[in-house]
């Protein structure tokens, strides 16, 4: 089992890779061309900087267009992301100061993630807010939710042995596998964490420049025919 | 052989970044007024973009790139072309998109490759460029008549001036009320303003842009422009939301270089003529009045304030607005090109317009679009709601 997802975890880690090249090489493609017609006009501005900033943090858009989604979408990606950073701890020997001050936030955020993910699945099946949901953002939140929901239940109840944890990621993350920790829940969670890196949507590396390129447009709208 | 051809010619790389980060969150549905009358996700914007990603991964994805491009299956390429047809350009979707995607230049853009592949235009655009070809318009009227129905007598034109002003086609043809209005109130102004003979003021190149169709753009643009400048032009005046967005945002690549002059809506004109004193409205209009922004006019150019600056000057009159409005109006239905195809979609979109500006107790909807102009007339024809509705320069001209 433990080879299995060993081989298993570095055949995602190339496939992510060879999805993000085959992306990379259609933006490469595409950026050799100019723009056929006219390109919007586009004006770099502190404001737009500060805003651009804001929609990325803060999920600004989000607030503006939907309220009630917006809070649990930024207590979503908020907390996901303090799990993440809390999860380095495993892939990095010696840990950073920063990476043990991040253990607190991160564990807080452990247990409010999947209930940030639920809020956001009834919102979007239970109420008649929604118009429209992708099946695939669908199946990225129930995967989600069952990989943090497992973690929680790890951390809580059924505490795998963290060093083996510990030799077994660190052991893929640096091309010296190790042993995988006998905790069934841990390997569902591996696996689970796998899953969603397969299935990691691009979208997370390309919104913050469109964003920005969006500031940058609206800032500009009164220059399209307004006196310059 | 034909559907193996690259889904990514006609897009710029920005526009290929805006493919990729559309996160399928599904908001602008909530503002889509195609989706408001169909209730039709398959022809949502996250639909289309969803499948336009789906065509450019089997002719440009990686694996493509190693074992050649695969066969786009062609009922779904029809039904994306559909889609993308079917859909107004208003843009309210990416006006309330929570990634800032800029729809109102991305579908166009997708009407192109459709093109290329055989799969566009839709119906009645299809005979577009053969009736601009044929009469310098998109309705194969006569360029004769192009001014004469509706032009007043008492108005001159000079045959040089600074200013000039554009009818466009659809004023000319479909809202004669609408350029005759026009007209009227800049020979009130006082100024001298040109315009090119009948023939010679051909189709300003949007009715093609819009439905993908670029091949004519730019000799159609260049005729324009060398007219304007053999006039000695330096402020190009016109009222119809479409053509000042092409002249603007697009006209300048067309040509090849910066325009000799500068391209003004009419409401900006008579803003300031009316703030610069050049223009009085002395006759009072007891009425409370809604303003309808036009997508290509508000979203497309950032025009709001000045005809809301116009309406206000009219003494008497009370301004109301739509629940939608400024940069997030709602589209009236009659943008895209695509009241011509899809007519009954059209129809249920401005008897929307109709039945709000009727709830919100206006005694007249001012609207400030050609397109609009006819489209919402036709959809007031046996409907249960009735509102008088009148093109802004036609309210002023008859005031002054």
């Amino acid at each position: 089992m433990g080879k299995f997802l060993i081989v298993a975890a570095y055949a995602v880690y190339a496939a992510f890779w060879l999805r993000f090249l085959g992306h990379a090489l259609v933006w490469r493609k595409a950026s050799q061309r100019l723009e056929a017609l006219g390109a919007p006009l586009a004006r770099w501005s502190v404001k737009g900087c500060a805003l651009a900033v804001l929609d990325v943090v803060l999920l600004g858009r989000v607030f503006i267009v939907n309220p009630a989604l917006w809070i649990g979408e930024w207590v979503f990606h908020a907390s996901f992301l303090l799990v993440v950073l809390r999860h380095l701890r495993f892939f990095l020997d010696p840990v950073p100061d920063w990476v043990w001050w991040m253990q607190t936030p991160g564990l807080i955020a452990g247990y409010v993630l999947p209930f940030a993910l639920l809020y956001i699945l009834v919102i979007r099946l239970l109420t008649k807010l929604e118009k429209y949901a992708a099946p695939a953002n669908l199946f990225l939140l129930g995967l989600v939710l069952a990989i943090s929901s497992i973690g929680v239940v790890m951390h809580g109840l059924f505490k795998p042995d963290l060093v083996d944890v510990k030799l077994f990621i660190f052991g893929i993350a640096h091309f010296a596998p190790a042993a995988a920790p006998g905790s069934v829940l841990f390997l569902l969670h591996f696996c689970l964490v796998l899953v969603l890196v397969l299935f990691l949507p691009t979208h997370i590396f390309i919104a913050p420049l469109v964003m920005l390129e969006a500031r940058k447009r609206e800032q500009a709208l009164r220059l399209v025919i307004h006196e310059k | 052989m034909k559907n193996k051809r690259s889904f990514t010619i006609e897009l710029s790389a920005r526009q290929i970044l805006e493919l990729d980060a559309c996160t399928r969150c599904g908001e602008c549905l909530k503002h889509c007024p195609v989706q408001d009358v169909t209730g039709n996700p398959a022809v949502s914007p996250p639909e289309k973009i969803r499948m336009f990603r789906e065509f450019i991964r089997a002719t440009d994805g990686l694996k493509a790139r190693l074992f050649g491009p695969a066969e786009v299956d062609q009922k779904l390429l029809q039904d994306f072309a559909k889609a993308v047809y079917e859909c107004t350009t208003c843009g309210a979707c990416g006006q309330n998109c929570p990634v800032g995607i800029f729809t109102q230049r991305l579908w166009p853009m997708l009407r192109k490759e459709m093109v290329k592949r055989g799969l566009g235009p839709i119906g009645a655009q299809a005979e577009t460029p053969a009736a601009i070809k044929n009469s310098g318009n998109p309705y194969n009227k006569p360029a004769a008549e192009r001014y004469k129905p509706w032009f007043p007598e008492t108005v001159k034109v000079a045959d040089r001036s600074d200013i000039a002003y554009y009818a466009g086609c659809t004023g000319a043809y479909e809202a004669q009320p609408m350029v005759r209005g026009d007209v009227l109130v800049l020979n009130a102004i006082g100024e001298p303003f040109t315009m090119l003979p009948p023939e010679e003021e051909v189709c300003c190149g949007f009715p093609l842009f819009i439905t993908g169709q670029h091949d004519l753009l730019k000799d159609l643009v260049t005729r324009l422009v060398k007219g304007y400048k053999a006039k000695g032009v330096k402020k190009l005046i016109c009222s119809c939301p479409c053509c000042v967005n092409i002249m603007t945002r697009d006209w300048p690549a067309i040509y090849g270089e910066d325009l000799p002059f500068k391209i003004r809506h009419i409401t900006q004109h008579v803003s300031e003529a009316i703030k610069n004193g050049k223009l009085q409205l002395k006759n009072k209009l007891s009425e409370a009045v809604i303003y309808h922004d036009p997508c290509y006019l508000s979203r497309g150019v950032g025009v709001i304030e000045e005809p809301r600056e116009v309406l206000r000057s009219i003494p008497g009159v009370t301004m109301l607005e739509f629940e939608r409005h400024g940069l997030n109006s709602r589209c009236c239905g009659s943008g895209g090109a695509a009241r011509k195809v899809f007519h009954e979609n059209a129809i249920a979109m401005g008897r929307q317009t109709i039945d709000e500006a009727v709830a919100k107790k206006a005694d007249r909807l001012i609207l400030s679009c050609p397109a609009c102009y006819a489209k919402v007339n036709e959809a007031m024809q046996g409907h249960k709601n009735q509102i008088r509705i009148t093109d802004i320069m036609e309210l002023v001209s008859g005031l002054i």
